[in-house]
Parts: structure tokens; sequence; C-alpha cells
């Protein structure tokens, strides 16, 4: 009796030790898609940036150099032929590029790309008033883009901080800084502020078709062609304008309306 | 002889568990074979119970952090203390955590600086009873064990007595010290106790000499009255107040300014009622939590402030009556009632330069705003004997139902991440043991459970912050279900005089609806503290699986050397979950996983204890070796990265000269060596590893009178 007991534990004991054990593995990624990777570049005169260096002429004949470029783009759509539009969100919508810091320069979007023909890409320059909100970033490199609350808060769309040689040769600094715009009730912006101007805008990337199959990954280069920002339509002119540009909304529209060429297509490949 | 043979068997066994993997531990094994080696009281059941004698005299700071000596019972290490227990890798809200079998407190913190069982300081503990599994549920839905901590009551006396008992302790490495002071006493019919302590220690260093900020302050005091209205019936009122003060959590990115917990109780019990009738018991309490916590002690305070304070209330009560209903079967039937109420906020300061000029932007947003839960159990269970057989059934309804003041909304893209709404659940546990006594030495115990606990006020509401599970933002889930856990446990206990007492457990657990943090795009939501890597929802996941083994030896060697022998392994996984891949701190895809391990499932381990009685036990020298395994069996899809294995050796001596003074002095670590369990927390913003505690000497000296 107690042998059969005996064995009745044992036979029990093997089954309940025995459900142990599993394979661990993967599962193969969804590959219905294609994949994009945006590369951020920044170009003056057609030329890769050489940061520091007293060498560029913008258009007004201001000689600078240029430190620093950081910047937000958001809300990319590709168009496709068929008319219709695959926007990017699935993860993030927003970026943050840094000319010094290689990883925000690259942009491995999580979106799976619908296979088809595209005839466009477009973005936000910027971020939109609905998402551009103060103390969404809270960790660097993005928390150092915020954009001061009295000022309209949330965050700038862009950085251009670098020198110029003034009038008198003097090398002096400036910060070309977009975000937010102020209304003032005083001439030259002083008084208090009575209204606040949305400054982002949207880009259309021109030559910037391409098709995508299933499987596939496409690198997308965007330029960002910095001497841009200082000519067409409106030459601008350091002398005049100064060193800093946030608390003037009248030297902001002038930027935002140079804006519209300044992104162009480096290569889809 | 074959009982020596016998503890080197299953240590080896152990060792060989422990070691494999890692050439690093079979080294310092080896070396650690040559000590002679002594230990602590062995645990000689699979549901153990701890005694206040055995607390008082180690060098004790948190009640979790000596719960972490029991086998397959670890802890969450985020600083110097509030360590939160996981017993079989279950944790938080799984493990049901109650005082004197009843008293609920809901922790202030929303990243769990303080989880229940920092509340209650360890000198006003009686006993620690643990039930692991979800079997026990008398005292609410227990999805993966309970404790219940029992505090120390005072009891009536013939004629009027007082007495005193004062402890003091010290502990180099911290240099720390704790001291204690109760008295007690009365009469028949009415006696009383009234205690209060107060702890201070400092950050102690690691392995490496390199000191880890972990210092804290806590204070607190508690009194108790007992009446005795007739010899069948009793009762106690009972006020306990803990603080704790400047608090250091170098793995969250705040630290406790301050956490002020008050427990109100009151319990009535009858007793021999009725020949049917055996007891009544009937209990309400009220427990309160204002825990307040900065960043004031961290580098980016110059630029991003932030505060929070939380105040968290929590009342109830039960009531419990057993009926004998023949010789052998008892019935226990009861009810109970848990009402939790939750407000707390942060407000974070952003102190910008531009130009020279400083500007500042203050945000203040709710973690809670009026969060309300409540739960409302009713249990019953029946003990049965039959000549070889024991029968324990229980059965437990619960109804529960959240509400919430939030008005944020988030859905984002056509889905809805975050609506408040009130939910209700009715959740019906149960389960069922058999233990049989194959033979006057052997017994066998199989248990079937289920547990359905409903999600808690963390995992529903909270809102952008830092919880302490890993450095992300957590944002709650209205919509959670409940979790479900299906278990069997197999034990077997084999006792002889001369062998010593050996049990070996199998467990096997199912959890349905698994709740845990799924990470959440950042188009819909972004970190809000400093220093998270993202944010992440409680979730359900469908399934996920658990089991383990645990095994015991104890025996009295040469009737004088007490040894014992723990070892115990738990293994869990999701079937199947989604890993995100990351590029350059970019997600940038995801991928299914099949069997990927769960995160934060402590490695195998082992210890073995050692105890000898000297001088009508006036001397008792002891040594414990613990030998962890390394842990490689890591969750891809949280990407956890393995750790090492260790062994620490520990030497402690109690003398008791006279029965009014008791002393115990010792040293952990004894090699000094430097080591972090597995499941402790990476520093704040940070891939580094938090060490536990080098070398440390330890004495307390216990008077009582």
């Amino acid at each position: 009796m107690i042998m059969r007991k005996n064995i009745f534990i044992v036979i029990v004991f093997f089954v309940f030790v025995s459900l142990f054990g599993c394979t661990k593995g993967h599962i193969d990624p969804n590959l219905d898609g294609g994949k994009i990777v945006f590369k951020f570049a920044h170009y003056i005169d057609g030329q890769p940036l050489v940061t520091d260096t007293m060498k560029y002429i913008n258009a007004a004949g201001n000689l600078y150099s240029v430190s620093e470029v950081k910047y937000f783009i958001s809300d990319i759509v590709l168009h496709s032929l068929d008319g219709t539009d695959q926007f990017i969100y699935k993860w993030k919508d927003i970026q943050y590029v840094d000319e010094a810091l290689p990883a925000t320069n690259t942009w491995n979007v999580f979106d799976k790309i619908q296979p088809g023909d595209y005839d466009s890409i477009s973005f936000t320059f910027g971020i939109t008033k609905a998402k551009n909100l103060s103390f969404m970033y809270v960790n660097p490199p993005e928390v150092n883009m915020a954009w001061p609350d009295l000022l309209g808060g949330g965050y700038h769309y862009l950085m251009i901080n670098g020198f110029w040689k003034n009038t008198t040769n003097q090398r002096t600094p400036f910060n070309f800084h977009m975000g937010i715009g102020q209304i003032y009730i005083g001439l030259n912006n002083t008084g208090a502020i009575t209204g606040f101007v949305q400054n982002y805008f949207p880009v259309s990337l021109k030559n910037s078709s391409f098709s995508i199959h299933k499987g596939e990954t496409k690198e997308i280069q965007i330029i960002m062609n910095i001497d841009s920002w200082f000519k067409t339509p409106h030459v601008y002119d350091h002398n005049y304008w100064g060193g800093a540009i946030m608390q003037n909304q009248t030297a902001m529209q002038m930027a935002k309306e140079n804006g519209f060429d300044v992104f162009t297509i480096g290569g889809i490949h | 002889m074959k009982r020596l043979a016998l503890t080197c068997i299953i240590f080896c066994f152990g060792l060989v568990f422990t070691t494999n993997g890692s050439a690093q531990n079979i080294q310092d094994t080896l070396q650690l074979k040559e000590v002679v080696i002594f230990g602590k009281s062995p645990i000689y059941n699979i549901n153990p119970i701890i005694l206040k004698s055995e607390i008082e005299l180690s060098p004790v700071r948190d009640i979790g952090d000596y719960l972490r000596s029991i086998p397959n019972v670890s802890g969450l290490r985020k600083g110097g203390t509030g360590i939160d227990p996981v017993v079989r890798g279950f944790r938080f809200s799984q493990v049901n955590v109650i005082l004197d079998g009843g008293i609920k407190i809901e922790g202030g913190c929303p990243s769990r600086m303080d989880p229940v069982t920092s509340h209650i300081e360890p000198e006003e503990i009686e006993r620690i009873e643990i039930f692991k599994g979800p079997f026990n549920l008398r005292y609410g839905p227990a999805l993966g064990g309970t404790i219940n901590l029992i505090t120390t009551k005072p009891k009536p006396y013939s004629k009027f007595e007082l007495h005193a008992s004062a402890l003091y302790g010290f502990e180099s490495n911290w240099n720390g010290q704790r001291e204690h002071l109760t008295l007690f006493g009365g009469n028949k019919s009415i006696y009383f106790n009234l205690s209060g302590g107060f702890k201070n220690y400092g950050s102690y260093s690691d392995g490496n000499d390199l000191k880890v900020k972990s210092s804290f302050s806590k204070y607190n005091y508690s009194g108790n009255i007992g009446f005795a209205i007739n010899k069948n019936q009793s009762l106690m009122l009972s006020v306990i107040e803990s603080h704790g003060r400047d608090v250091s959590y170098p793995t969250l990115p705040m630290d406790e300014l301050s956490d002020d917990t008050r427990i109100l109780s009151a319990n009535y019990k009858a007793i021999n009622i009725s020949e049917k009738i055996t007891s009544l018991t009937v209990s309400a309490y009220r427990s309160q939590v204002k825990h307040i916590m900065d960043n004031s002690q961290r580098p980016n305070y110059a630029t991003m402030q932030a505060l929070s304070a939380v105040d968290a209330v929590n009342f109830g009560g039960s009531s419990e009556m057993v009926f004998r209903l023949n010789p052998t079967a008892l019935l226990n039937v009861g009810a109970d009632y848990e009402n939790i109420t939750k407000d707390g906020t942060k407000t974070m300061t952003m102190i910008m330069t531009m130009g020279g000029v400083k500007s500042t932007s203050t945000k203040r947003s709710n973690l809670w705003l009026d969060s309300k839960i409540e739960n409302v159990g009713f249990f019953a269970e029946l003990k049965k004997s039959f000549n070889l057989f024991q029968l324990t059934a229980s059965l437990r309804g619960d109804y529960n139902q959240a509400t919430s003041g939030d008005t944020l909304q988030i859905v984002k893209y056509n889905t809805d991440y975050f609506t408040n709404k009130r939910t209700q659940y009715l959740n019906l546990s149960g389960s069922l043991g058999l233990n049989a006594s194959i033979t006057k030495k052997l017994s066998v115990n199989l248990s079937f459970g289920r547990a359905v606990r409903s999600p808690n006020m963390l995992e529903r509401y909270i809102k952008f912050l830092v919880v302490g599970y890993d450095n992300y933002d957590y944002l709650g889930n209205p919509s959670l279900k409940p979790e479900k856990n299906l278990q069997t446990d197999l034990t077997f206990t084999y006792e002889e005089k001369q062998f010593g007492k050996v049990y070996l457990n199998g467990f096997y657990s199912f959890v349905n609806d698994y709740i845990s943090g799924l990470r959440v795009p950042t188009a819909v939501a972004k970190p809000s503290t400093s220093g998270a890597l993202g944010v992440k929802q409680f979730s359900n996941i469908d399934l996920a699986v658990f089991r383990g083994i645990e095994l015991g030896y104890s025996n009295m060697l040469f009737d004088k050397l007490l040894t014992s022998v723990t070892a115990s392994y738990t293994d869990a996984y999701f079937p199947y979950t989604t890993k995100y891949l990351i590029t350059n701190g970019q997600v940038v895809d995801e991928a299914e996983l099949k069997n990927d391990p769960l995160p934060e499932i402590p490695p195998f381990e082992s210890t073995l204890s050692l105890a000898y009685r000297m001088f009508h036990d006036k001397l008792i020298p002891k040594m414990s070796l613990r030998v962890v395994a390394s842990q490689h069996n890591t969750s891809d899809a949280y990407y956890e990265p393995s750790t090492p294995g260790f062994s620490v050796l520990n030497f402690s001596l109690n003398y008791k000269p006279v029965r009014y003074v008791n002393f115990a002095a010792g040293v952990n670590n004894l090699f000094n060596k430097a080591y972090y369990e597995h499941l402790n927390r990476k520093i704040v913003g940070s891939t580094l590893n938090l060490f536990e505690p080098g070398r440390s000497f330890f004495f307390n000296l216990i008077v009582t009178i």
C-alpha cells in the first residue's frame, strides 16, 4: 500500500516538475510595410556647415559664423500619388534636431510605411500651438529649448547661435531664435504683452517623391540651408536686427517668411 | 553523520545551481568552503512565522529588509530603507500586506518610497506571518501571498504590574543607531503598552567602500489599551504613529522630505459564545499617510524643481465569526470593508536664464484628484479533518468600485489612453487544499487557488510620475481589468526526530490580465519627471506564468548544532509580449517575443545557517552563508540587464547573561563583498547599480524588567 502511495507521489511530482521548461523565441516583426530613415544635415552656401568658423557672408554682407543649430520639426506627412496621405505619428510626431548631437540627426521612423509611390513630403517647422506645451519636455536636450511662459511658453522652434562682425568689425554674438512671438502695447517691443503670434509654418519639400516596397528601407536626407534664413524674400541684416530676436515679432516674422525654402532634399535612396 | 551528509548535499545542490553560468561565483564559493559556517534560526515551513525574538536581535532597520531573509521572499531596494517585499516574484499589490490581521495602509508615495512595511517599525512587531500563494483569502484577495504584520499588544495580569523594555542598536557602516522604549502593564481588567523609538542612519558604504546616499531618520510612538469586559470579551484600542524625515532614495528622482503616518484601530473579541460559535471578532481602523518629497538634493534642482505632496486615507473594518460545526470541522465566516481616498499634487518649476535674465515657469498638476476605491468582501473558510486528510476550502467575493475627480483625458489619433470613468468589479476567489499524512513521517499537501485582485490606486489613476518600477513616468489606466491568478502548490514534508525536517515545494501559476507597464508613444505622452526615460501606462497583459521550487531542511546535529538549508527558485515569463526596438535612444520598431522572462524575478538562491547552543542557551554563536546565483534569465522586452551572483557571510553572537538582558553582536557581509541584488533599482538617470552595504558591525542590547 505504502509502495503504491510512494509511486503515486513520484508520478505527481514528476508531472509537476515536467511542466517546467519552455523555449524562448522571437516572432518576426511585421514586414508588411516599408521603413524610412530621415537624415538631417546643415549646409551653408551649398556646403556642409563648419561650426565656429568666421567665413560665411550672408545676403546682407554680414561676415558670420555659426556655433549651434537646434530646431524642431513636426507632423511629417508623406503625400501619395493616389491622394492618400500617410502621417508619421505612431511613435513620435516631433523631432528635435541638434547639429552637435549626431543621435538627433537621424530619425529612424517607427511607423510602417504603406508600400507605394509618394510624390512629396511635408512637415511643420516648429511645433503647432496645440502641441507646443510648456513642460512637455523635462529632459535634456529638448528641455534646453524651453521658451519662457512670459513670452508665450512652449519651446523654441529654432536656435541658431553664432557671431557676426558688426559695423565696427567687432565679433558680436547673435541668437537667431524663433518661437511664439509677442505683441507689445508700446513701441519697439516695450510695455505689456497684449497677444501672442504662432510662428510655426508649413514646409513642403521639393523633389521629395519616392517609391517604397514591402520590407524596403528608404533613407531620406533633409538639408537645412542655413544661409536661406537670411535671404529670399527678405534680406536679413544682423546689423539692423541685432543679436536677439526672441522679443521681436517683426524679425521673427521675417525669419518665418524666409523659411519656406530653407529645407531641401539631399537625396533619397 | 547521515544528517550532516544530507545538509551538505542539499547545500551543494544549491551551489551548483547558484554558480551555474558564473565563473566568478565558482571561485568565490570554493574560497568560502573553508570557512566554518553558522546560521540564523531555521525556516521550518513553507509559510513561515517570524517571532519578535528573532527580529529584535537582528540589525534590522526596516521590515522589508528583514523579510529578504525568508526563502523566496525578496525585496526591491530603492535606498537605505523602505524595501518593498516580493514573494515568489509577486510584488506590490500582488502581495497583500496587512497589519494585525486586517488593517490596511495606503502608501502615500507614488514612487513606493513607503511600502506598507515601512509604516511599521520592526520594534513594534510581535510576529510576522507569511502565506505564500493565493490560498489564504481571509485577509483579502491575495494574488501572490499575504504578509500579516502583528504588532505587540498588551496582555492582562492577575494583579497590577508595570514593566519596561528598552532596546539600543548600533550599526557601524551606517553610523546608525536606533532606540526603542516600551512601558507595559496593567491588571486583569485594563492593560496597556506605550512605546516610542528613534532611528538615525547615515549613508552606508558598499563593498567598494563607496558611499551610497541612503541616510534617513525616523521616529515613532504607539499606544494600546485593552479592556477585559468579562472573561470572554475584550476590547483593544490602538494608535500607531510613525514619521520619516529626510530619507534619501538615490534610485528615484526625488527624496522623501517627510512621511507622517497615523493608524487608529479598535478591536472587539468574544470567545466561547456558544457551543457552536467559538469566537467573534469585530474591528475597525483608520490609517492616514501624508507624504512630501522633492528633488532639492539633486543636481538638476537649479533648473528644474519638483515637489510632490500626497494625502492617503484608508479606513475600514472587518468581522469574523468562527463556528465549530463538529469536532473535526471549523468554519470561519466574515466580511470586510475598505475605503481608500487619495489626493496628491506635483509642482514643477522650470528656471531659465535667457540673455542673462532669469525667468521661471511653474506648473501644478494632480497626481491623484479625489480618487477613491471601495472594496466590500465576504469570505468563508472551512477546515475539516478526515482520518489522514485535512481539507481547507475557502471562498471569497469582492465588490470593488473606483472613482476619481480627474479631468485629464488623453485621446490621440482615435485611441483613448486615459479617460476617467467609474469602474465596478465583482471578483470571485477560491481555494482548496488537501493535506494527506501518507505515513507518520511523510505528508503531502496539494492546493489549488484562484485569486482575483482589482487594480490599485496607482495602477488606475497615477499621472506621470516615476513610481518606483523603473526610470519611466507612469500613467494610470482607469479601464484596467482585475488580475487573476490560478495557482497550484504541491508540498512534500518529511519529519523524523533523528533525521530532522525537510520540505520540498513546487508551484505553478497562471496570471491572466497581468498588470504591467507598457510603453506609450512619445506622440501621445512625454515624461514630466526630470530624468525619466519615457512614459509607460499600466496595461493588462493576457498571460504571465510563474513557477518555482522551494526546499528547506533543518535538523539538530550533535544535539547542540542547529542547522538549516533553504533553497528557492522562481521562473516567470510572458508567453507572448512585445519588444520595442531601440536605436540611438529612439524606438524604431517592435517585435513579438515568445516566452520572454518577466522582469525583476529573483534568481536562485540558497542559504546555509548554523547555530550552536552553549551554556544552556545563554550563548549562541550563529553564522549564515547566503549564496545567490547570477540572473541571466532576464526580460528582453524590458531590456533588463543580467546580474552577477554573489555570496555573503554573516556572523553573530547572542548572549543572554540573565533573563533581563539580551545582547547580540556580529558582523554582516564579513568579507566586505561588493554586490547588488537583482531586484535593486538603478541609480536614477544612469545604468549604475545600487550596491548593498559592505561590511557592517552591529550590536543590539535589550533590557526588559
